[in-house]
């Protein structure tokens, strides 16, 4: 048991990372009901952004470049904590705008609009930052390892989780206690009533597919210490978001929590001992769920009422 | 029978329409058809089969630099046997599937008369093996399965990277003595990294070592934490790792933030170039082998860096690598065959290749290299390396600890696996 324990804890920082980035993918749908495949490229712009933020690439040559090299690397990074989602969002917003057209039409409008814009956020990120492999500098107190039942485990990583939990909890709250998460809850359910209670629908859309792009974006800047940052490394995340809101719901904000830390685990376990279906494993579980319960582990539940 | 008539018309309609039909065929057939012959005056036609998505895409994107730095050369010399070299890449997507169908298309519908090109292994296979049927002489740049050399091995096809065994056998005797015999291997769960730890293995069985756990880790994994924790509770001597591309940079990228690459040591078995540039240098830990660096003390070495800065000046890697160098070197001596041949024969070009001596100063590698007859991979210089604390210049990352004369670190293993097939039973032609 004490042998597993270490994995079990693994499983569940993994799980915490997994929700992170599915959860802006499972707003978009549960709100939208668009599958957004352009997810894991918004992932890597806002990991782009952040590292460019970080380093001034833009503006270093400037005196306000000079001036922000001298700032420290914890406050660079914080302020590129904010900086990559906020851009990520803007450039979910745009692809919102160019969305338009396709509602009401067919789901795959969307799905192959969605799918051209991943191949375009990529191509422009190779144009921008190359094809080579980077990575993103972390301030020292969260990097590096500590010592833990003879154990070393990552500082980043601890924090990364830590993160999540907070990001999860705000994303609650801000759906659950203010009148826009209401608008956005009942949106979910049913779009036109809001249009009919004199909400604007267009707004509501342009503001969901935002948070999510900033989800997606956040998401981005915590994984990339850890993932490495290339252009292709959104591909890593859209089939296990797909997989976790499938597995916990549609739509479903704690089914996509729950899912996640399950994933997370199996990956984790597997991985130890049996690693050879550690990716797998999560396509198991999926089996597994969906076989018993076709509508995920809260499907019942449509999006984000929890 | 028929009562239609038979009108002038028709009857010329026919006949236009079975000779344009007829016409097409002629043209259309691929390299197969035995005998055929180009006119000399059209370009030969080389198909570049490089990875340019999927894990291996940048290191394909170098392959694909050093073909086209050596095809560009030979054209600025006037071509060979004074026809212009032209080229078709087409994406194999670091999938074999891919790769049979970018081979069977470049063949039968592009007329290449070569293909070059690969990185990984399963890919180089399934191309080799459309290559085969048809004849076509393949040249597999950057794979380092042993088994591309071995029971994967073709008459058409010609390995060119160092493999797993040959990378394995001069890292781990030194790694038994000079710090310890308990190994772990953690093992990319495909051809190469399967084959590069069986190569591990055995050499671990000669020099004393053993095996406490193997960890195959799937490809396309990013989380190695599972492993990790594995490792430390296991506590070896060495870790033993055969992990390329994406997966390889996510692995460095937390071994680093944990610290864990001083202890336990780590070897890994081959270091691409284009998978570390740009890294910190805290990413590259442990030893590893490579068959060229930029910066070795040798003739032609900065004439070439310059050669390559000279034609890639937008490149974000600014100086070449051992992927670059591959496929500039398997290219280059390729069309050298086909000159010393005398004709774009497939056959006769085979013969030109195989134990072709190449001297060191041409390779600019410590000790000559050669092509060996029996089993087609070169046989050249193995460098070990390690991460330079002490770099002349940002790009300066390796610290050449060791080289190994080919024959030292020859993959015996190979020849006893490789039959090739007959010449007879290789199609020929013209390209």
């Amino acid at each position: 048991m004490l042998d597993l324990l270490p994995h079990i804890i693994n499983g569940l920082t993994l799980g915490l990372l997994f929700a992170l980035i599915a959860l802006g993918f499972t707003l978009i749908v549960g709100v939208m009901e668009v599958i957004n495949l352009a997810h894991g490229s918004l992932f890597a712009l806002g990991a782009y952004l952040a590292l460019s933020t970080i380093g001034a690439d833009w503006f270093a040559d400037t005196g306000f470049g000079t001036w922000w090299l001298g700032l420290s690397l914890e406050i660079r990074y914080a302020l590129a904590l904010v900086a990559g989602p906020i851009l990520a969002g803007l450039a979910g917003m745009a692809l919102e705008v160019c969305l338009r057209p396709t509602y009401g039409k067919a789901p795959l409008y969307g799905l192959l609009l969605t799918f051209g814009a991943a191949l375009v956020i990529e191509e422009l990120i190779r144009l921008g930052w190359g094809t080579g492999e980077q990575s993103m500098p972390v301030p020292q107190m969260i990097n590096g390892a500590f010592w833990m039942a003879g154990l070393i485990f990552s500082k980043y990583k601890v924090f990364a989780a830590g993160f999540a939990i907070l990001v999860i909890l705000a994303i609650w709250l801000f759906l659950e206690k203010t009148p826009y998460g209401a608008i956005i809850k009942a949106g979910s359910h049913d779009s036109e009533m809001i249009r009919a209670l004199g909400h604007d629908l267009g707004r509501l859309r342009l503001l969901v597919f935002g948070l999510g792009a900033a989800m997606a974006g956040l998401a981005g800047v915590i994984m990339a210490p850890i993932w490495g940052l290339r252009p292709h490394v959104g591909i890593d995340v859209v089939i296990p978001a797909f997989l976790i809101i499938v597995v916990g719901g549609v739509g479903s904000f704690w089914g996509a929590v729950i899912a996640a830390l399950l994933v997370g685990l199996s990956v984790g376990i597997s991985g130890a001992y049996a690693p050879a279906w550690s990716m797998m494993s999560m396509y198991l579980l999926l089996i597994a769920v969906v076989g018993f319960r076709a509508r995920g582990l809260l499907g019942r539940k449509t999006a984000l009422e929890a | 029978m028929s009562k239609a008539n038979i009108t002038r018309r028709r009857l010329l309609a026919t006949a236009t329409g079975t000779a344009a039909m007829t016409g097409g065929l002629v043209t259309w057939s691929g390299p197969w058809k035995h005998n055929r012959v180009w006119a000399a005056d059209r370009p030969i036609k080389i198909g570049i089969t490089s990875d340019a998505s999927g894990q291996y895409a940048n290191s394909g994107a170098s392959d694909r630099r050093g073909m086209m730095m050596a095809i560009a050369e030979a054209n600025a010399r006037g071509g060979v046997l004074g026809r212009r070299i032209e080229t078709v890449h087409i994406d194999t997507e670091t999938t074999p599937a891919t790769g049979s169908r970018v081979a069977e298309r470049m063949i039968s519908r592009e007329e290449c008369g070569f293909l070059v090109g690969a990185v990984s292994s399963g890919v180089a296979n399934a191309i080799s093996q459309v290559a085969q049927k048809y004849g076509v002489i393949y040249l597999n740049t950057n794979s380092s399965s042993p088994t591309e050399s071995g029971e994967n091995c073709h008459r058409v096809k010609f390995v060119w990277d160092g493999n797993g065994a040959n990378f394995a056998q001069a890292a781990i005797k030194n790694a038994v003595e000079s710090i310890g015999g308990r190994f772990m291997l953690l093992t990319n769960d495909y051809v190469w990294g399967h084959d590069t730890a069986r190569a591990t293995r055995g050499l671990l069985d000669t020099y004393g070592g053993e095996v406490l756990d193997e960890i195959l880790v799937p490809q396309g994994t990013r989380d190695f934490s599972a492993a990790l924790i594995k490792i430390q509770q296991a506590g070896p001597d060495v870790v033993a790792a055969a992990v390329g591309g994406d997966d390889q940079k996510a692995l460095r990228q937390q071994v680093a933030q944990l610290g864990l690459g001083a202890k336990p040591a780590w070897i890994n078995n081959q270091q691409d170039w284009p998978d570390i540039y740009g890294l910190p240098i805290d990413n590259l830990f442990g030893v590893f082998g490579t068959t060229w660096y930029y910066k070795l003390d040798l003739p032609g070495v900065a004439d070439f860096v310059q050669r390559y800065q000279a034609m890639y000046p937008d490149t974000r890697m600014r100086v070449p690598g051992n992927v670059f160098y591959n496929g500039y070197m398997a290219t280059s001596t390729l069309l050298d065959a086909i000159e010393r041949a005398g004709t774009t024969n497939n056959i006769a070009v085979i013969r030109a290749l195989e134990g072709h001596v190449m001297p060191a100063a041409q390779r600019m590698q410590h000790h000559d290299a050669v092509i060996d007859p029996d089993t087609h991979q070169v046989q050249q210089t193995v460098y070990l390396a390690t991460a330079n604390q002490a770099p002349s210049e940002e790009d300066d990352v390796f610290k050449i600890l060791a080289q190994s004369a080919p024959e030292d670190v020859r993959d015996q293993n190979a020849s006893k696996g490789c039959k090739l097939e007959s010449y007879e039973d290789t199609p020929t032609f013209d390209a």
